[in-house]
This record gives C-alpha cells, structure tokens and sequence, in this order.
C-alpha cells in the first residue's frame, strides 16, 4: 500500500509519496505558477517516477495548500494547517509549536500529541510573509536564495519597518541610494519579518519546541532572526518546503488503514492523471 | 461567495414580522417629514434616550443602523467612496463613513433630497440630531461631521461609562444615577424646544415600561436558548433585535411579537428543533457580524455550526425590577445602566475586569455551553475590538473554550474574505474538538 500527498502552495507544489510504514518513497517539489497549478498531475507523474510506481499503486491520495481543489485526482481534500500539524510532528514528535512562513501567508500553529490544537495566521498582508522577501530582493537586485548568505556578512543590522511591503521596498531603495550596504539592509529586512511573525506567534503562546517550515526556513538569516525574535531554540526541517504534503500523506494512510480496519471501502477518484480544468473552460 | 441563495438555517417564521419594524422605522420617518413632523438621527444609545424621543412622537433613525443595512443590501460602496472623495480616512468608522458618504450625496449633491437609491426610503433631513458616548468613543465627532452636512444641531447625551473596578466604590451608582437623571431632564427641555410642545409624563412613564417588558421578554426568549440543539441562531437574534435595542416601531406591536416568538422558540425547545439541522458545534459570536456577507452563516451551519449566542452589546439588560421607581427619568437611567453594569457584580467575583465587555462572553460560553468563539476584530472599529484578546485569552483560561479571529469589517466588504474564513473552519473544529477533551478532563459540563 501507498499514500501520496499533494500540497499546492501559492508558490510550489509540492508531491511527497510514503509506504504503509511511513518510508519517504519520493518527494517532488515545483513552482506552481498560474499555469502549473493545473498542472498538479505532472508534479505527480515526477514522484510516481521517482517512486518507480504506477498511479493506480497509490491506495489514496490527499491534497492540501490554497489550491488543493485543482487536483482531480486527490480523493480528500485536508486543509493545509491540519497536514502542516501532522507533517511536522511526524518529523520532530515533541513540537509544541510551529511557524509556516510561505510565499502568501504565515501560519503559527500549537500542536499537541500529532494534532492541531490552536492557530493564528497572517494572511491579509504581505508584510508578514515570505513575498515581504521576495519584493526586497528584487529592490536589492539580488536573488532571494542568495538573502541568508548575504545577511551573514552584516556588521550591523538596520532598522527596517515590518507594515508594509511596499513601505519597505521603498526604504531598501532609499537606503540604497544612502550607500548602505545590501549584507546590512538585508539582516534588517530578516529581523523585520521575524518581529512580525513573532508577535503573532506571541499572541498564539509559544512552547518549545519550535519547529520553523515552510520557503522562508531555507534561509539562514532568517532562521537566526526568528530565534532572535522568539528567544528560543528554533528546530528546522531538512526539507522544510514538504510538510504539508508529508503532512498529507501520513493522514492519507491514517484515515485508509483506519478505514480497512472498520471494513469501510473509501470513495476514491479515478486514478488518471489529468490536467485541472475551470468552470469556465468545462462550458466554453 | 458562491451559491448564496442556499439556506441551511431553519429561521424562526416570528422574527420576520419584527425584523420588518427596521422598514416601518424608516419609511415613518420619511412619511413624518412629508407631512411636517419632526424626524430625528440619534445614535444607538442603549434605551436612555429613546424612550424621551418615542414619548414626545419624534420618529428616530440610527445612521449605524443604517450602515449596516447599506452594507446588507449591498449599497453602502457608492457612499463609502464618496466619503474617500470627501477626504475622510478611509481607517474610520465603516458606519461613519457610510453615512458621511449619504449625507454628502443627499446634502452637496441632491440639494437635501433623499438619494433615490437609498435603502428602506431612506434617512430624512433630521430636524436634529443626538449623538451619544455609551460604548464607543467616535460617536460625538462623527454626529458633528454629519450635523456639519445636515445644518441640523447635535444634542451630545452624556452617558457614565464607569469601569467594573470604579463602580464598587462607595456611593458611585448613586451619583451616576443622580447625573444620568439630570442629563435626561436637560434633554427633555432641549427637545421640547426644538419640537415646539411640552413632554407628556405619563406617556413617557408607559414608554418606559413598555421598552422594560420589551426587553424583559426578549431577555427570555435568548435564555432559551441555552438548550441543546439550540432553537434560535445568532441570524435570527440580529434580525429581530431593532425593536428592543433601536425601540424600532410601535412597542405596543413590538410586545406582542416577542410575546410571539417566545412561543416559537419555547416549542421548539419542548420539540428538540434545532436552529441549525444537525448542531455539532455550540459557538459564540463577538462582536458586530460582517453585515454585507452574512451568508457565511449558512455556510458554517452545513457544517454543523450553530451560533447560539453573540455580542454583548446587543443583548438586554439583566431584567431588573424598577416598578418602585416612581420617576420615569430615573427608571430609564437605571435601565440604561443597568445594560452596562449588570454583569459587574460577577465579573468583580471571578476577577474578569477588563472594561465592561469581556466578562458576558465568560458568562455565555459557559452557561450557554459552548465549544468555540469566533472573534470579528473589525479593522475600522476600536470599541469592537480592542477588547477580543482579552476575550480570547480568559475563554481559555478559565473555560477552555478556544478563538478563532477573523478580521474584517462591518460595511467594507473588500476588508473580508468569506472564502478563507471558512478553509479555517476545518482546522478550527479540531482545535474545539480537542478542547471538548480538555474540558472534560478538567470536570467542566460540556
């Protein structure tokens, strides 16, 4: 028996395929994009590949993230805080807490034995999420994988304000032209996402551990601002971008096995990989 | 949102009748100024200063009221936007904006006529206008604004607004009695000036008994409430509250249709009919609902979502037996304050003393019984938000009932998303389904 699970993020898809006993069997990661992101069914076809399995192998399938209802193949869709729970517990079994910092909104979450008990989330401003580094980058004229290296090199840390996006865009380019330098303006750009994302971590209670996921934790810089911020250790992942689709899987063969044990048969989709069509397209 | 005709919750058939005194108001309004009657624009004042208004025949409209029904019905974009052009910030009050936004179409650009697309026949030139403080802190400013539009005089009715602390000390609620009297009898004067003819006493000594039972019955009714499944949802109490809040329509009339849907909602208890039709999930409102998309509660009620109790603010006052009180004033003082003071006593008791709103939700989520609160900080309201951390951390703290906040606003639509208010449903019920565990545990009853 095999699970799989989708999470469509605003910024990568996202396909983690495990066996019955939990084994990682393949983990594919792509940029989701206006079109990709009815292009689920590639992004699976890569993990089917890597697995070396067939989709009718897969014994049921769930998918997540903002765009889990474009997955004609998935037979449930969970949303993305409760597979984000799952995800990381299943990596760390002691997180109390944990902070998702993703391209369109950051999620902080209180976990307890493996499932969510409460949760806060930024998600009407950019400011307090991973575009906040994606548009100062572009201001900087750097590429935003390269941020954490960069902020390494800082000899002091500018004060950079966390209200707005654009507010700090414009302050990056006035800051710029003053001649400071990128490695200070960018450790202040992290410290500035950090004390937002903190205070609304804050507002939830913090309880180590904390487990840091999502783009935003592949940055070094910023993993050193949040512990900064939060006052505590910070734990992050190997692979910080998959556990919500890891997430997924493990509810994937949890609600399945539990399922066969009560002798229920699961509703599942038709096994073919398709494209995710729109209403407006289907009546064209 | 999509499918928004579909209707999940089974409304009461006796709040449609009081939910259509909203419409009388407006329209008597309206039909007052036509034949020469005095109409008047007043702020929601928790029963202090209608019954003055209703006694001395003066037909009342509330621009918040009006706010929301622009925002209910669609219409309140257009004025919110002509208030951005007028140069009003647009981080204001919503209502303030809305009505700022009809006052200036009506007054600079219709000469003082109705605006022909205004909801319910809309607001009249107002002879004057009474703002009052009790709650929120923006009312005097905002009346001053629209009475700048209206050419109309604003009658500021001071209220005490005492915190749960400064209301022990020796002696205060005699004062603030003694000084709510003395409002309400200059009040009186300045509005027997200005409508031209003397207050009738013992009209107003039957208003004010009227607005009690009023709101001793409606009291009732939400207590029934208590029983699981609930009868009645949040939806149907805001649409039927206007006649005992607002004094909305003939009290009279309004008696007798509470009177009725007690009945309703009696026999629906003795029947287990229940608001919702498989009630899973008991919840709490705080604090005004997003007016413009209120079939998001149709939505959550799919989902087993029953909203069996809401804002504070809306709700009666704890009945309070005043028949001795000879003097109509100082019977609708202490009515008045006792909406705000009501709940000090127990409050000072459990140590809840953070201002005057936060204590009612402890006292519903445990009496009422339920599993979670859903928190509606509104991005342009300080009274209706401040309070809701507060709120959410004593819920957890001594009830284990957990929150959920969604920001939003109560006219401006653009300010909330009903899409991603209800993907945190899912992951919202099991965070109650956990704490229905921890309740237990810790020998709480539900």
């Amino acid at each position: 028996m095999h699970f799989a699970g989708v999470d469509i993020g605003s910024t990568m898809t996202k396909v983690v395929l495990i066996d019955k006993s939990d084994n990682q069997l393949s983990c594919i990661k792509g940029p989701t994009g206006p079109e990709h992101r009815r292009l689920a069914n590639e992004v699976m076809r890569q993990a089917l590949q890597q697995a070396s399995l067939q989709i009718d192998d897969i014994s049921y399938i769930i998918a997540t993230g903002y765009g889990r209802l474009n997955v004609p193949f998935a037979d449930r869709q969970i949303t993305e805080l409760s597979c984000h729970a799952r995800g990381v517990s299943t990596l760390f079994p002691g997180v109390r807490t944990a902070i998702d910092i993703g391209g369109q909104d950051a999620k902080c979450m209180r976990i307890h034995d493996g499932r969510l008990i409460s949760f806060v989330m930024n998600d009407k401003c950019a400011a307090g999420t991973g575009r906040f580094l994606e548009v100062t980058a572009t201001a900087l004229g750097i590429k935003l994988e390269d941020m954490g290296d960069i902020s390494l090199k800082a000899t002091k840390r500018i004060h950079i304000s966390n209200l707005c996006t654009i507010f700090a865009q414009q302050e990056v380019i006035a800051l710029l032209s003053r001649g400071e330098k990128p490695e200070n303006i960018v450790a202040g750009l992290h410290d500035a996402l950090a004390s937002r994302v903190a205070a609304l971590a804050r507002r939830l209670g913090i309880e180590p551990d904390l487990v840091l996921t999502g783009g935003v934790a592949k940055n070094i810089g910023m993993v050193r601002a949040m512990k900064d911020s939060l006052g505590c250790e910070v734990l992050v992942p190997e692979e910080p971008l998959i556990t919500g689709a890891l997430g997924a899987a493990i509810l994937a063969k949890e609600i399945y096995t539990k399922a066969v044990e009560a002798g229920q048969v699961l509703p599942t989709k038709s096994r073919r990989l398709e494209k995710a069509t729109f209403f407006a397209e289907e009546h064209r | 949102m999509a499918d928004e005709k579909k209707k999940t919750i089974n409304r009461l058939k006796s709040m449609y009748p009081l939910r259509a005194k909203v419409n009388e108001t407006y329209l008597k309004s309206v039909e007052a100024i036509q034949a020469g009657k005095p109409a008047v624009w007043a702020m929601l004042n928790f029963y202090y200063g209608d019954p003055v208004l209703k006694a001395m025949d003066v037909e009342v409209v509330y621009p918040e009221n009006y706010g929301a029904i622009a925002a209910a019905m669609g219409v309140a974009r257009e004025y919110l936007d002509r208030a951005d052009a007028e140069g009003f910030p647009t981080h204001l009050c919503g209502y303030s904006l809305t009505t700022l936004g009809y006052a200036s179409r009506m007054m600079k650009e219709l000469k003082g006529q109705i605006p022909p697309e205004a909801p319910l026949g809309g607001m009249p030139k107002p002879l004057f206008l009474m703002s009052s403080a009790a709650i929120c802190d923006a009312r005097y400013k905002w009346f001053q604004a629209l009475g700048r539009y209206m050419d109309a005089p604003v009658w500021p009715l001071e209220a005490p607004i005492p915190g749960i602390k400064e209301f022990f000390i020796e002696g205060y609620y005699g004062r603030m009695v003694k000084l709510g009297v003395k409002h309400l009898r200059d009040f009186v004067a300045f509005v027997e000036k200005m409508v031209g003819k003397k207050m009738d006493w013992d009209k107003l000594d039957k208003t004010a008994n009227l607005m009690i039972e009023v709101n001793r019955v409606w009291h009732e009714i939400n207590e029934l409430r208590k029983v699981n499944p609930c009868p009645m949802h949040s939806r149907d109490f805001w649409s039927a509250m206007p006649a005992a809040l607002f004094l909305a329509g003939d009290l009279e009339d309004s008696l007798r249709l509470y009177q009725d849907m007690y009945k309703e909602v009696k026999d629906r208890v003795n029947s287990h009919i229940g608001a919702v039709p498989n009630e899973k999930y008991r919840l709490v409102f705080a604090e005004l609902p997003p007016w413009h998309s209120l079939s998001f509660f149709d939505k959550l009620a799919e989902r087993g979502w029953n909203f069996v109790i809401e804002s504070f603010g809306y709700h009666p006052p704890i009945p309070l037996d005043l028949s001795k009180v000879s003097d109509p004033l100082e019977r609708i003082t202490k009515f008045s304050l006792q909406f705000l003071v009501g709940y000090y006593e127990d409050a000072r008791k459990q140590n809840v003393l953070g201002g005057t709103s936060a204590y009612p939700y402890l006292k519903y989520a445990k009496e009422w019984k339920c599993d979670g609160a859903i928190l509606h900080p509104l991005i342009s309201c300080r009274s209706a938000s401040t309070h809701l951390p507060y709120v959410s951390d004593m819920l957890m703290e001594k009830l284990k009932v957990p929150s959920l906040s969604i920001e939003g606003d109560i006219v401006d639509l653009r300010l909330f998303n009903p899409e991603d208010a209800l993907a945190k449903a899912e992951p919202f019920e099991e965070s109650m389904e956990h704490y229905r565990k921890v309740r237990k545990q810790e020998g709480l009853d539900w």
